[in-house]
């Protein structure tokens, strides 16, 4: 009986086998270059509409967007415009947060030349460095990334050679490769603070996706255009030093009926917060983002 | 543009520990676009005592784009077979190397009926591509040529069959461990050891295939002593 058996499936699988090897030869025409060609054709499709830093616009063209959308949503974009003026857009590449928060850093430094936060976030950029070296980083995994960032940092402070206007800052944001580098070094920075606080970050982790801390910065953190979220925001905020406002607008409304806009600040929790707050009063954060499911763009308070 | 100063740097550093590793690269031109990379075949697996010769192509966005790399190790695969006359047959080829029985005509009729590489649910037995997330989406600048190399050499002690590159050798490892298991050590042994002969045990292993001797280092000669692609050659006349 067995035997009997075993002769059908023999016979089965002579009759299948051809068929399966026809089917695996077509699904080995689709090699991971012809799938990666397409993503980075779908990629160069969406770069044609947005530029990876966008224009400011005033936040009236939000609201155009939203025309007949949820009245819920045009509701709130009025409460945000009494807040806010205007809003800079970035792609949706999945790493939209750490561009917007580039930009938005290294633009303030620019218009405030504040010279006391950028030796400020120097020091917190050494210390990141040590960070991933004592996480055992090769030197020169990170090295190019970290020197690219502190060559923007110094280049937006004017009175050197090296100084840029806001329209070279533009243009450099917009360029894919120098772009690029300065998001790849917040994932190092961001990485390296998750690993560091493991612990604290754990619980988060696990309730996010159910991964190891390691597993999650290796797949979730590390890899361009992979998606922020509450935790990479907490640790990159810890991290420089540099607090975060997030403004959320999405559907959600408040029992009492009226409309309001919620955000929530990120603020370090390390105690070496910008200057000119001390004394534990309130830390305002000079970066504002709004956060619409799913992406990440830079607004500019009134 | 590929950035290339840190290309080097990764060379440097993997080839000062590959006493411990095991693990080297080396440019394939005078560029260092195409690069080739051997790994050791991890213990207490089928590739034990193996060394697998990777291919690797570096793309213009690398280190933002991953590495291409494909298994280069070339063998021959005989066909678990639903025809028996061709079952013995090729079978039979597995021991070709020390039995020469066949002529090279009827051994170029069977061997080319599949080329492989190597035998593995993740790899793919006709181009040799990896399946494997960090080489696609889930590849990051943070990684190295190196780091890639050793999680290629950790899907040789665990292959994921849920997930697999080749269809038919998964299946083979899902329903037949111990077929799957013979074979990826005999080819191991049959073929991944042989980067490390001397060109003279090269030549006689081929002439004792059945092929003639000045033919065999000739063809050796042109192919810069890679043996299995001698053999590739040979069989195609």
């Amino acid at each position: 009986m067995q035997n009997q058996e075993g002769l059908q499936a023999d016979a089965e699988m002579a009759s299948v086998t051809p068929i399966q090897a026809t089917e695996v030869e077509d699904w080995a025409n689709f090699r991971d270059d012809d799938i990666m060609q397409q993503q980075s054709a779908i990629r160069a499709v969406e770069a044609e509409k947005i530029p990876l830093v966008g224009d400011k616009e005033p936040l009236s063209s939000l609201a155009a967007e939203y025309q007949s959308g949820s009245p819920i949503l045009l509701e709130k974009i009025k409460v945000l415009s009494e807040q806010f003026d205007a809003i800079r857009r970035t792609r949706g590449d999945g790493n939209c947060f750490f561009r917007s928060f580039m930009f938005s850093y290294l633009e303030h430094i620019l218009e405030s030349q504040d010279r006391e936060e950028v030796n400020r976030i120097t020091g917190n950029v050494e210390n990141c460095r040590k960070t991933l070296q004592s996480l055992g980083y090769a030197d020169f995994t990170f090295e190019d990334f970290f020197a690219l960032f502190l060559e923007q940092l110094e280049s937006v402070l004017q009175g050197n050679e090296a100084s840029i206007s806001h329209d070279e800052l533009m243009q450099r944001s917009r360029d894919q490769s120098i772009s690029d580098y300065v998001v790849m070094f917040f994932r190092f920075v961001t990485s390296g603070e998750i690993r560091k606080r493991s612990e604290f970050f754990e619980p988060f982790i696990l309730g996010l996706t159910n991964t190891t801390v390691e597993q999650f910065c290796k797949s979730s953190v590390e890899p361009m255009g992979e998606e922020s979220d509450h935790v990479h925001i907490t640790a990159v905020s810890d991290a420089l030093g540099v607090p975060i406002r997030v403004v959320y607008l999405d559907r959600s409304s408040c029992d009492t009926g009226g409309v309001s806009v919620n955000h929530h600040d990120f603020i370090p929790a390390i105690s070496d917060a910008p200057s000119g707050t001390s004394g534990g009063s309130e830390t305002k954060p000079f970066i504002n983002l709004l956060y619409r499911p799913g992406h990440y763009d830079i607004l500019y308070p009134k | 543009m590929v950035d290339f100063a840190r290309v080097q740097k990764e060379l440097q550093e993997c080839n000062k520990d590959i006493d411990v590793s095991g693990i080297s690269i080396k440019p394939k031109g005078d560029n260092l676009t195409h690069l080739a990379g051997t790994i050791p075949g991890p213990l207490a697996t089928p590739y034990e005592g193996g060394t697998f010769n990777i291919d690797i192509i570096l793309p213009d966005g690398y280190p933002f784009e991953p590495p291409r790399m494909q298994f280069a190790t070339k063998v021959w695969e005989y066909q678990a077979g639903n025809n028996e006359t061709l079952k013995g047959l090729l079978v039979t080829t597995l021991y070709i190397a020390s039995i020469s029985v066949y002529t090279p005509a009827m051994l170029c009729s069977v061997a080319l009926l599949h080329m492989v590489l190597t035998r593995h649910p993740n790899i793919s037995s006709q181009s040799g591509a990896i399946c494997l997330d960090i080489l696609k989406d889930q590849w990051s600048p943070a990684l190295t040529l190196k780091t890639a190399l050793l999680s290629v050499q950790a899907l040789l002690s665990a292959p994921e069959p849920d997930d697999p590159q080749d269809a038919v050798v998964a299946q083979q490892y899902l329903r037949d461990y111990q077929t799957f298991a013979a074979t990826a050590r005999y080819w191991t042994e049959t073929f991944a050891r042989t980067s490390a002969l001397g060109v003279e045990e090269k030549v006689q292993k081929l002439v004792e295939m059945g092929f003639p001797e000045a033919l065999v280092r000739s063809t050796l000669e042109s192919v810069g002593g890679d043996e299995n692609m001698a053999l590739e050659k040979l069989c195609s006349g």
